[in-house]
């Protein structure tokens, strides 16, 4: 039964075509959309039914308009760059900053090592957050390639986005560099950066070996050990790639919460088909509801699928976000979503209260949250220490979770895509939504990407 | 926590009187509870009705913090 309709591409010519979303007699819900050249198409896009799907959706949905966007002319997914029918301003904006990479992943979206090195020059760079900052800026920057740490000046790059107004600072890596360098987390950390966004797969090398090509579980362990000793917090990025890794899912969570609070959380990125992905496109996709429910069950029941929720900045069928507090005895708490929630880096809000909310956490553990005074006692002053524990506590000890759901050309939706929240800094396009610019037809040909 | 303790600055400083009771309030410690959770904290008190104020800077400052943290959805 169609329920809906919608706006998608051709996989193989990357011609927008409408689409329907279909409640299958299997009790999934698939994307369904034929090209008169080439052919129909089925895709899975939520692992359960109609009321669970529309339950996800979150009412009360604003709008930002891009700043100085650009005049439309050929339609949406065509005109990035960001076009004024865009309806988000972006939050992350990742910097490509080099091609160059030390891992060959079967996986990776921007298939990176594969042509002529290709790093952006430091005055590239710094057009770049002139380009943001006179577009909206500031936002939380993703440090990204490649791999990021190939170059030698990140900590150069960095001063010189915080001396442009930039306060967020994401490195985006497989951590190879944390692990072997001795005191990189720590020269990174001085320089600004806010938090590693650490390629976590697994705790075994058999994950590894499948999605990035070699043996890497001692590496990681060494990279979430130094940017321990550095007080440099880590988030873990997991690929989920169904019978790969999806039996893994609790293994990970339970040791990132053991981990807390250096490791700050963990976020999903179920496997999607695009850039140099060799693995088999007939595999089974992994959508939201089966997220929830693998860590539901491979947590024993100690995060629940009640737990979460979809972002409310980006379309929610983009992602899913649960916070908790781990409390003395080492139990979990779920937290309440507060408004605004997105999951596309590590601060996990696009607002500038938690903007500060991280960089309070991160810059300084032994920030006061709130200006008050500081002084002897007097008549006029009451304690409040026991408050300032608890939100201490709090912020050392609050996790999130969270996951986003990279569109494809086979999954694509542009009511989603008009939502993305996360862009690539392209130096001729700008920015470019994230499904956009990595968007390959079947052939491996991208829309946007060089 | 560190050693420094911290104090929230009520102002005029005890100069508040309780209008029930007619007389000033003086420093004691209240308790705020919420969900299972207290937090003991001095607040100006009335020593008659028991009546405490409770200043809006601290109530939406670091009391609504502590709530955001704590509350259930």
């Amino acid at each position: 039964m169609v329920f809906a309709k919608t706006k998608s591409v051709c996989p193989v010519c990357l011609k927008v075509i409408p689409a329907e979303k279909d409640a299958d007699r299997d009790g999934n819900i698939y994307m369904l959309k034929s090209c008169p050249e080439h052919g129909s198409f089925k895709t899975l896009i939520w692992e359960g039914d109609v009321r669970s799907y529309l339950n996800w959706q979150i009412e009360n949905r604003s709008i930002e308009a891009p700043v100085d966007g650009k005049e439309p002319s050929k339609g949406c997914p065509y005109d990035c760059g960001l076009c004024k029918e865009h309806l988000r301003k972006g939050c992350c904006m990742l910097l490509e900053l080099t091609t160059r990479c030390n891992l060959r992943c079967p996986v990776c979206f921007a298939s990176a090592g594969e042509k002529e090195s290709n790093d952006l020059s430091l005055e590239e760079i710094e057009k770049q957050y002139d380009y943001l900052m006179s577009h909206g800026g500031p936002f939380n920057i993703q440090l990204s390639g490649g791999e990021p740490t190939m170059r030698d000046d990140l900590p150069e790059i960095i001063s010189m986005g915080l001396k442009k107004g930039f306060s967020f600072f994401q490195l985006n890596t497989n951590g190879i560099r944390l692990a072997e360098e001795p005191g990189y987390a720590l020269e990174l950390k001085d320089a600004g950066l806010s938090c590693a966004f650490l390629q976590f797969d697994s705790l075994s090398d058999d994950a590894y070996l499948v999605l990035r090509g070699r043996k890497l579980r001692d590496l990681k362990l060494k990279a979430i050990e130094n940017c321990r000793e550095a007080g440099l917090g880590v988030v873990l990025v997991p690929v989920i790639a169904p019978g790969v890794n999806d039996n893994e899912i609790g293994d990970i969570l339970k040791f990132a919460v053991s981990n807390i609070p250096y490791v700050r959380g963990v976020h999903f990125q179920p496997v999607s088909y695009f850039g140099r992905n060799s693995l088999d496109r007939s595999l089974k996709r992994i959508t939201i509801p089966l997220m929830l429910r693998l860590i539901e069950e491979q947590t024993g029941g100690i995060m629940k699928k009640a737990d979460f929720a979809g972002g409310e900045a980006e379309n929610p069928y983009c992602s899913f976000h649960a916070s908790y507090l781990r409390r003395k005895d080492g139990s979990l708490k779920s937290l309440p979503r507060a408004g605004g929630n997105s999951s596309c880096c590590c601060c996990n809000t696009a607002s500038d209260d938690t903007r500060n909310f991280v960089a309070t956490q991160w810059g300084s553990l032994s920030a006061p949250a709130t200006q008050d005074t500081y002084r002897s006692a007097d008549n006029g002053l009451t304690e409040t220490s026991s408050l300032d524990a608890f939100l201490e506590y709090a912020l050392k000890n609050t996790f999130t979770v969270s996951g986003m759901i990279f569109q494809d050309a086979y999954n694509l939706d542009l009511q989603r895509l008009k939502r993305c929240y996360i862009c690539e800094m392209d130096r001729d396009l700008g920015m470019v939504p994230f499904c956009a610019y990595n968007l390959t037809d079947s052939n491996g040909k991208y829309l946007y990407r060089k | 926590m560190s050693e420094v303790k911290s104090f929230y600055e009520v102002d005029p400083k005890g100069q508040f009187i309780c209008h029930k009771c007619g007389i000033p309030l003086v420093k004691s410690d209240a308790v705020f509870g919420y969900l299972n959770n207290a937090f003991p904290v001095e607040m100006p008190v009335c020593p008659k009705c028991g009546f405490v104020y409770v200043p809006e800077d601290l109530a939406l400052g670091k009391v609504l913090q502590v709530e955001k943290v704590l509350e259930d959805k």
